[in-house]
């Protein structure tokens, strides 16, 4: 039977029916594994002993927390419009980037929900934002910002995981129909729910998929300009201003594109899916991310020119951030996330994936520098100069953040392990389509 | 008299003998056929009459229902329940309750539009008669399956089974019931 299935069932579906995988693959598990050991670590000491272990005070009331909050939201949003565009344009690439880009969303999704839970000092009474009949009587304050963070995160986790699931049903069926394994035939049975690739099935499936992306659109640009807002809604001189959702909305695509870059070719290189991820998917991939680079660059530029038209305390903050204590942040941002991604102009760095990983690296370090450059550059010079001070991140802080870094590539591996990175249906589809036209 | 097969199934190798399988069922006047096929093939799903109109109008009594209930929610909490006076600001202060407003009619639409589908098409469902026909698991690989319902009006054993072979497939097998 194997030697009469299509290509792309077999190569794809092979990958997580395989009875043994790598020892790199074993290897980077039990590193991120580490990793996750060590974000419960952190994450239990930050409980036992409170945000006083971080290295946090007035007025630095948020660090990391926010830092890498915004961070992975930034790559949540940035892959899930991807993906979402690429379903309703039906672009070719989707066969080949969809399944993972979606993926990544999901979990980077994970890893920013933990900050908002965690900086909340009492992280077990996290409920208290959600509005339950308490015996206090008392209602979260919908004016504040914290609320927001509630309802996106948890929208953003449940829309984006039951888009990933609703794609994945079809392709589980697959797993399900060619596992060898009794056992493993009844796991991937349950969960693709007993599909079985009717015609009406198909029209209703894919009529809802198309739906939820085009959903997918409205809920990233609202998410990211909300992370926006809960800055330019303070009164912090340099965080009060309207250009920040545009802001966070661009870097956070660029951030997003370049994290699915970087993982499309360290998956298209770790399991040989060269004819499924071709090498004009990673060039097209390459541009999208310069394009973007492009973007951000017009945004630094705004920056600067919007600094000039502010008034004096806003543009003193701005040039702080440029020249001050900060300043390294601010100009490594511009150099990660902006000149480097210039190589990809070079058709030979599109199409090596030295290159695609390291600019794809590179953006995704130039953003989180640009994060931390807003957040701390802008609460240092504040109006009251008596409480100007510098911050810097304990231990605990940083542990937090490589745990997270840590969480996220352990949730990829295992994804890579056990489900279909390509769309198989998708493909199959596209397949069809270019032989029948 | 022996209980009636779920029904017969036959197997073809391409989208299109599958394509010309429907066309000669119902021009044969089978109305209750069912095609399985391991992709998506909007022009069938055309030809067998299926309507799928009713999943945005789920997404968007959802999304109205949502915000209309976030919306209304905030107001009474923080307006009506329990007015907390800060800094003078309104206490229905809309422009703040909008993010969350336009949020949750998103989660509404998403959840109520995927949670609809597998409703509108029956799922989980665990076993199905068409699960016990040999080679059937290729439909989520590189077969297409036509399927007469047992329930057709026109569905008679021998004949219906000299019709499916005429179609040239590679087999015709029953569907036990």
């Amino acid at each position: 039977m194997t030697s009469e299935a299509q290509a792309v069932t077999r190569t794809v579906a092979e990958v997580p029916l395989a009875r043994r995988f790598g020892v790199l693959w074993w290897g980077a598990l039990l590193a991120s594994g580490a990793l996750v050991l060590l974000l419960g670590y952190t994450l239990v000491s930050v409980t036992l002993v409170g945000v006083g272990v971080w290295g946090i005070n007035i007025p630095f009331v948020w660090g990391f927390d926010l830092i890498n909050y915004a961070w992975w939201i930034g790559i949540a949003n940035g892959a899930s419009l991807f993906a979402a565009i690429l379903v309703l344009r039906r672009h070719d690439l989707r066969t080949a980037v969809n399944r993972f880009a979606e993926g990544v969303a999901f979990f980077a999704v994970i890893c920013a929900g933990i900050f908002p839970i965690i900086h909340l000092g009492r992280p077990w009474l996290f409920y208290w934002v959600f509005p339950y009949p308490a015996t206090f009587e008392v209602w979260p304050q919908f004016r504040s910002t914290l609320t927001w963070d509630f309802w996106a995160i948890s929208t953003h986790a449940i829309v984006t995981s039951l888009l990933w699931y609703v794609g994945l049903i079809p392709d589980l069926a697959t797993l399900r129909d060619r596992a060898r394994s009794r056992n493993v035939k009844r796991l991937y049975g349950v969960f693709a729910l007993g599909w079985r690739g009717s015609v009406r099935d198909w029209a209703y499936h894919q009529r809802a998929y198309r739906l939820v992306a085009i959903l997918v659109l409205p809920l990233i640009l609202i998410m990211q300009s909300t992370v926006a807002f809960e800055f330019a809604v303070t009164l912090v001189p340099d965080w009060h201003e309207t250009r920040q959702p545009l802001h966070f909305v661009a870097t956070g695509l660029a951030q997003g594109l370049s994290i699915v870059l970087l993982v499309a070719v360290l998956l298209r290189w770790g399991l040989r899916l060269g004819p499924y991820i071709d090498e004009g998917d990673i060039d097209l991939l390459g541009r999208l991310v310069l394009a973007s680079a492009l973007v951000s660059a017009y945004l630094y530029v705004d920056e600067i020119v919007a600094a000039l038209l502010a008034d004096g305390i806003a543009q003193e903050a701005t040039f702080n951030r440029l020249t001050g204590d900060y300043a390294g942040l601010y100009w490594t941002a511009i150099v990660y996330s902006i000149l480097i991604p210039q190589l990809l102009w070079l058709k030979a760095a599109r199409r090596s994936t030295l290159a695609c990983v390291f600019v794809g690296f590179s953006i995704g370090v130039g953003i989180w520098f640009d994060r931390f450059s807003i957040i701390v550059g802008g609460l240092q010079t504040d109006y009251l100069p008596s409480i100007w001070r510098t911050y810097s991140p304990t231990l605990a802080e940083t542990g937090l953040f490589l745990g997270t870094i840590g969480l996220f590539a352990a949730l990829l591996l295992l994804f890579v392990r056990f489900l279909p990175v390509v769309s198989m249906f998708e493909t199959r589809h596209d397949e069809h389509e270019e032989k029948s036209s | 008299m022996t209980q009636r097969p779920y029904g017969l199934m036959a197997e073809f190798r391409t989208p299109d003998d599958l394509m010309h399988a429907v066309r000669a069922a119902r021009r044969a006047g089978f109305t209750r056929i069912d095609a399985f096929s391991p992709f998506p093939l909007p022009d069938l799903a055309n030809e067998l009459g299926i309507r799928t109109s009713i999943i945005p109008w789920i997404a968007f009594v959802a999304a109205l229902i949502g915000a209309g209930l976030q919306y209304g929610s905030q107001y009474w909490m923080n307006a009506v329940d329990y007015p907390l006076n800060v800094g003078g600001r309104p206490l229905n202060s809309w422009p703040t309750f909008i993010p969350s407003t336009l949020i949750v009619a998103i989660l509404w639409a998403g959840a109520a539009t995927l949670l609809g589908l597998l409703a509108i098409l029956r799922l989980p469902r665990l076993h199905h008669p068409v699960f016990s026909v040999h080679g059937f698991e290729r439909v989520t690989n590189d077969r297409f399956f036509l399927c007469v319902l047992g329930e057709d009006p026109l569905f008679d054993g021998e004949a219906t089974r000299d019709f499916l072979q005429g179609l040239s497939p590679q087999a015709v097998r029953e569907v036990p019931a």
